[in-house]
């Protein structure tokens, strides 16, 4: 049998934790930060699951060959069931980032939102050959999850990585460009991701401090220059040697899968 | 050029929203440094305790609560603006600074200041997360409103840095020839250091400061049994 614990004068103690006159406020805060860390958990699972579907989306949508047309019924249908659980995992945790919890956990819940701008930005430009505005996208996501101009801004930024493949995919399966110059007033991609290019450069980020928008700012706008050069190097391809190349002909897009707009 | 694709007032808007951030930011930084200033001074007061007999121990409480009375000042400007955002927008800016001023509360409160009405000051008195909320005269642990509050985990923090504080109190306590309060602060921050052992801490900045408690409760032990060892521990308690 263990002996029993004495003070330095011969008195017996008693088990200190169970002594604690402050446990009460302990055991009370326990159960505040429990509640708190739980609901990160969900709301960094949900995000992840988010991610992953907006991802599959993304990746059904660059089979379209199609620009300012609907989306053809086979793929429309697979993004459909896609962002019809996407939309059940919103509303499953947006009890979680209710009134102040959405701040509190944006930083969990930010990288999902952000793959989520991406999918329904594309979606919305090949159907509309448009940018979607942030209260467009804000509408399709359930009243209490916010949007915030960070993740509209950053998904737009990712949406330049999917529209240079988009581009290029088209160009070496078709042999053209997607969307046109031929009737006045109409543009293709090129023109769409130059001027995509050319607005997120006048933006003003320095004072960010570099956070949000501001952060890796450099990075991001050599990324999306990369972009634009690649498709403007594709279609000059198509310009001074498509006729010499069989209708088909797939360009090695290896080097593509590496590019640092993925990484967010 | 291709104004077809991009609403005008899509990056119209993005800018106004930067510049809109920034200036809110820019408000809460000049609050924050008057904020650090007042801590500055209030801890240089505090820091007496260290050198200053219990006896006299009065005119520092006094001092202190002065200091800590503009700290209240600031937080309430910063509470103000503050507000007019979601909380967890901004809270990282100020953050460190309100748990400056929650552990001058917590160290004068225990040296035996801070007195409030219907509650005595004493010495080696804990105050709790509502008493800090009343004298910062801010909400806390807020859940039903977006409003400017102190949080438990600021709340902890500050009391982490109590125990380190009292733990150097220990030691000079001795020196000044006080051999009680070192039992005193012994059962005090053991008592403390039993309650962070039930939180279910995380990998972040509270749990590795939490780790820390244990070497000072120590550290206590070591100058207690010090002084148990020449028979210079009071009898009466």
């Amino acid at each position: 049998m263990v002996g029993v614990k004495r003070q330095h004068d011969g008195a017996e103690k008693e088990n200190e934790v169970k002594a604690s006159r402050f446990m009460p406020m302990f055991e009370q805060f326990r159960d505040e930060l429990d509640q708190h860390h739980d609901r990160r958990e969900r709301i960094i699972k949900a995000s992840r699951d988010i991610t992953a579907a907006s991802k599959k989306i993304i990746f059904s949508l660059q089979r379209v060959r199609t620009l300012n047309a609907e989306i053809p019924e086979k793929i429309a249908k697979e993004t459909r069931d896609r962002a019809g659980a996407m939309q059940r995992q919103f509303f499953a945790i947006a009890p979680d980032l209710e009134g102040i919890n959405a701040w509190r956990y944006q930083r969990q819940i930010s990288g999902g939102i952000q793959e989520y701008m991406e999918a329904i930005s594309f979606e919305h430009y090949l159907r509309t050959q448009t940018l979607i505005t942030m209260e467009e996208a804000s509408k399709s996501l359930p009243d209490t999850i916010d949007l915030t101009s960070d993740d509209y801004a950053l998904g737009i930024f990712d949406l330049v990585g999917e529209l240079m493949r988009f581009a290029i995919t088209t160009i070496a399966t078709t042999g053209a460009l997607p969307g046109s110059t031929a009737e006045p007033g109409g543009r293709d991609v090129l023109i769409d991701l130059r001027s995509l290019r050319t607005s997120f450069q006048a933006l003003d980020t320095t004072s960010c401090g570099g956070t949000g928008l501001g952060k890796d700012v450099e990075k991001k706008m050599e990324v999306m220059k990369t972009c634009v050069e690649k498709v403007e190097t594709a279609v000059y391809g198509l310009i001074i040697r498509g006729r010499e190349r069989p209708k088909g002909w797939v360009p090695d897009l290896a080097d593509d899968r590496g590019a640092p707009v993925e990484s967010y | 050029m291709a104004d077809g694709m991009i609403s005008a007032r899509i990056f119209e808007d993005l800018q106004t929203k930067i510049d809109e951030d920034a200036d809110v930011r820019d408000q809460i930084k000049v609050i924050l440094q008057t904020l650090e200033r007042q801590g500055r001074n209030a801890q240089s007061i505090l820091s007496r305790a260290h050198s200053t007999p219990v006896a006299h121990l009065q005119p520092v409480i006094a001092s202190a609560e002065g200091a800590i009375k503009d700290e209240v000042e600031s937080i309430g400007k910063l509470a103000g603006v503050a507000s007019n955002s979601p909380y967890y927008k901004y809270n990282n800016l100020w953050t460190r600074e309100v748990q400056n001023v929650v552990f001058a509360v917590l160290l004068c409160g225990w040296l035996g200041g801070m007195a409030m009405p219907n509650k005595p000051a004493e010495p080696g008195k804990l105050l709790t997360i509502e008493e800090v909320g009343e004298i910062l005269n801010v909400p806390v642990n807020l859940k039903d409103r977006d409003a400017f509050h102190l949080t438990i985990e600021e709340y902890l923090q500050s009391l982490i840095t109590l125990i380190e504080e009292l733990a150097r109190l220990a030691v000079n306590s001795v020196t000044l020839g006080d051999y009680q309060r070192p039992l005193q602060i012994s059962q005090f921050v053991k008592d403390l250091h039993a309650g962070f052992q039930i939180l279910n801490l995380k990998n972040d900045s509270l749990r590795r400061r939490s780790d820390s408690i244990k070497y000072n409760v120590k550290k206590i032990e070591d100058i207690v049994y010090d002084l148990s060892l020449r028979n210079l521990v009071p009898k009466s308690t």
